[in-house]
């Protein structure tokens, strides 16, 4: 794959380089922070019931921040899709294909460019979070192992996202019809998803279904290490299921990417 | 061994369109080759698939000597490709996109390096090199693109429409870079226009392509002398007489192109005026004014394809093609 390598230095390149691409990139968890963590606390109305609400979290933030780094991914990720159809229209997808690097280093060095963004962007996140006043407020015992995993479960769900818009892309042409499939599924992936809300507060049918939703696989993750740091087996158990669910998962749809890439991408 | 052979070449797409109709090539090695046909011909279609692009419906082909089918990344090795459509990226500077290139095909820093000076001093893009693809013009940008085609000493080049677009002056300098990079590089190039003069002025050896098909090969010389050597067009003082005059020359295919003028063939006229001012002595017959109009590919081209390259057209087509090509951009 000689060419994975020049095309995601390249993906970062342009990233970095573009200031608007930059700063919105970095704003946008921000904002999430602001509205979700602070407007939009869903405890407010019911403080008495916080602890149950927010199964143990010290305050909404520490609740939704893995479902905000969560859904970050989701958004970002797209743009991976979105960047391969600009690389078709504006004419560098022709120089690629020409040249003897393989069709699916041409896809990866999108998700690989699209998941460094979600890595940045979440730390930018969780250092935000952790410096505002009644921000994220980490457990007594969080250590190495609990950063190592949720690094590990933000890298895996940008992976996923990415490479899920970028095998969408890989046979569109017109930038409006990704544009209108990522507007129809994002709404759904956000929320019926526990990356908001809890399950006990949704409606059960949304519940149900949110267990087999990946969002929701990467936002108990994050949460359950977040706010309790030491596991019980019954936590470790809960991350360990959807950890594996997340990791096959998200290897499924990069096996799929990389297939559909070296058949069926064309100019 | 040549350097590009197709045997029966074929391309149907998929909406039934046969853009390629069997179509026989032998390009030899070190030539500029030129194809020429009107748009919508199958220039594009062809080159897609001999820089392997496209798969072909039919027939096959060998570039730099390997399968354009059986071994396509030997092939993507060692040809280069400026296709029709602009492909650098315009967010990194024209030696960003060199040198991405070059690590496309595993170059080592040093020799892309090296290489890539040579050639962007060869176009005359020194100045411009370090600055952003998006501040060139469009000169500029077809000169980076000629120049990504070749950063890895390519065998074989194959120059899609290189001057679309562009105005007269920045086209004939890019005829000069041309020239000199097949020089320089030795290099066998395979050119596609449908600009007469371009093809007439670069090519060795050129076919005429129209409606997917090969109409005639040769050298725009042999090209210019089949269809029979020299129009010449003679003017006389009344209608009277030029009407005589085509009676009498009816072996050079005289006719009435004016009340005053008739036109004739003649294979080479400085050879054979006296022959034909002769006759015309004999009848009493003196034209007021010869004049000799050499054969050029227009004329070679009105008579293979019957009719004239909508060169106009093509134009603004093609301006058309580059304004929605900014506007995409911005
Ligand atoms: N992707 C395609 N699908 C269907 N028809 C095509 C496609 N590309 C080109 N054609 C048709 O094939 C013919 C040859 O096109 P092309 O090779 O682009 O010609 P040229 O480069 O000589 O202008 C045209 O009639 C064109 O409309
Ligand atoms: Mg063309």
């Amino acid at each position: 794959m000689s060419g994975l390598i020049p095309l995601t230095m390249r993906e970062i390149k342009k990233w970095y380089r573009n200031p608007t691409f930059f700063i919105v990139g970095l704003l946008q968890p921000l904002f999430w922070i602001a509205l979700f963590g602070s407007a939009f606390d869903i405890t407010r109305t019911a403080p008495q019931y916080s602890y149950y609400i927010l199964q143990g979290a010290p305050n909404y933030i520490t609740f939704i921040i893995g479902g905000i780094a969560t859904t970050t991914a989701l958004f970002t990720g797209m743009f991976a899709g979105m960047n391969i159809i600009w690389d078709r229209r504006l004419g560098p997808l022709g120089r690629f294909l020409a040249s003897p690097i393989r069709r699916s280093s041409i896809v990866m060095s999108k998700v690989l460019g699209a998941t460094v963004r979600i890595i940045v962007q979440i730390f930018i996140l969780f250092l935000a979070a952790l410096l505002i006043p009644s921000g994220l407020i980490l457990p007594k015992n969080f250590n190495i192992l609990d950063v190592l995993i949720i690094a590990v479960t933000v890298l895996l769900i940008g992976i996923f996202f990415a490479s899920l818009f970028s095998a969408i892309a890989i046979r569109i042409t017109r930038q409006e019809t990704i544009m209108g499939i990522v507007n129809l599924v994002n709404l759904p992936l956000m929320f019926a998803s526990y990356a908001l809300f809890p399950k006990n507060l949704m409606a059960p049918w949304i519940g149900n279904i949110a267990q087999y939703n990946p969002v929701s696989w990467s936002a108990i993750i994050i949460r359950t290490i977040i706010i309790n740091g030491k596991l019980s087996q019954a936590q470790w158990n809960t991350v360990l299921n959807n950890f594996v669910y997340l990791l096959l998962t998200t290897l499924f749809v990069v096996v799929i990417t990389i297939i559909l890439a070296e058949k069926e991408i064309r100019n | 061994m040549y350097s590009v052979e197709t045997y029966n070449l074929t391309k149907i797409y998929s909406n039934g369109v046969k853009a390629v109709d069997k179509i026989n090539l032998q390009i030899n090695e070190g030539e500029i080759y030129g194809l020429l046909g009107p748009n919508g011909a199958g220039k594009t279609t062809t080159i897609k698939m001999l820089t392997t692009a496209l798969k072909p419906t039919e027939g096959s082909a060998k570039v730099a000597g390997y399968d354009i089918v059986k071994e396509s990344m030997k092939v993507r090795m060692n040809v280069g490709i400026v296709p029709q459509d602009l492909t650098a990226d315009e967010d990194l500077t024209g030696m960003e996109n060199l040198l991405m290139v070059s690590k496309f095909y595993n170059v080592p820093y040093g020799k892309a390096k090296e290489n890539i000076d040579k050639l962007v001093k060869l176009v005359d893009l020194r100045d411009s090199i370090n600055k952003l693809v998006g501040q060139y013009s469009g000169g500029m940008r077809r000169r980076l693109e000629l120049i990504m085609g070749l950063v890895h000493n390519p065998r074989v080049l194959f120059l899609d429409e290189p001057t679309l677009g562009l105005d007269v002056q920045t086209r004939s300098l890019m005829w000069e870079y041309i020239r000199n990079i097949q020089q320089i590089e030795n290099i066998t190039i395979i050119l596609t226009s449908h600009y007469l003069e371009e093809v007439d002025a670069l090519s060795n050896r050129l076919s005429i392509i129209n409606k997917g098909k090969i109409v005639v090969t040769g050298t725009p010389e042999e090209l210019k002398k089949s269809i029979g050597g020299d129009i010449v067009v003679l003017t006389f003082k009344n209608g009277k007489e030029a009407l005589q005059a085509t009676d009498i020359l009816k072996t050079y295919k005289a006719s009435r192109i004016t009340e005053l003028s008739i036109k004739i063939k003649s294979s080479d006229f400085s050879k054979d005026s006296q022959t034909i001012l002769g006759i015309l002595k004999e009848s009493n017959l003196e034209p007021l004014r010869i004049q000799v109009e050499k054969p050029s590919l227009d004329t070679v081209f009105l008579e293979y394809v019957g009719r004239s390259l909508p060169d106009e057209e093509g134009d603004s087509d093609s301006r058309k093609m580059m304004l929605m090509m900014r506007r995409l951009r911005k």
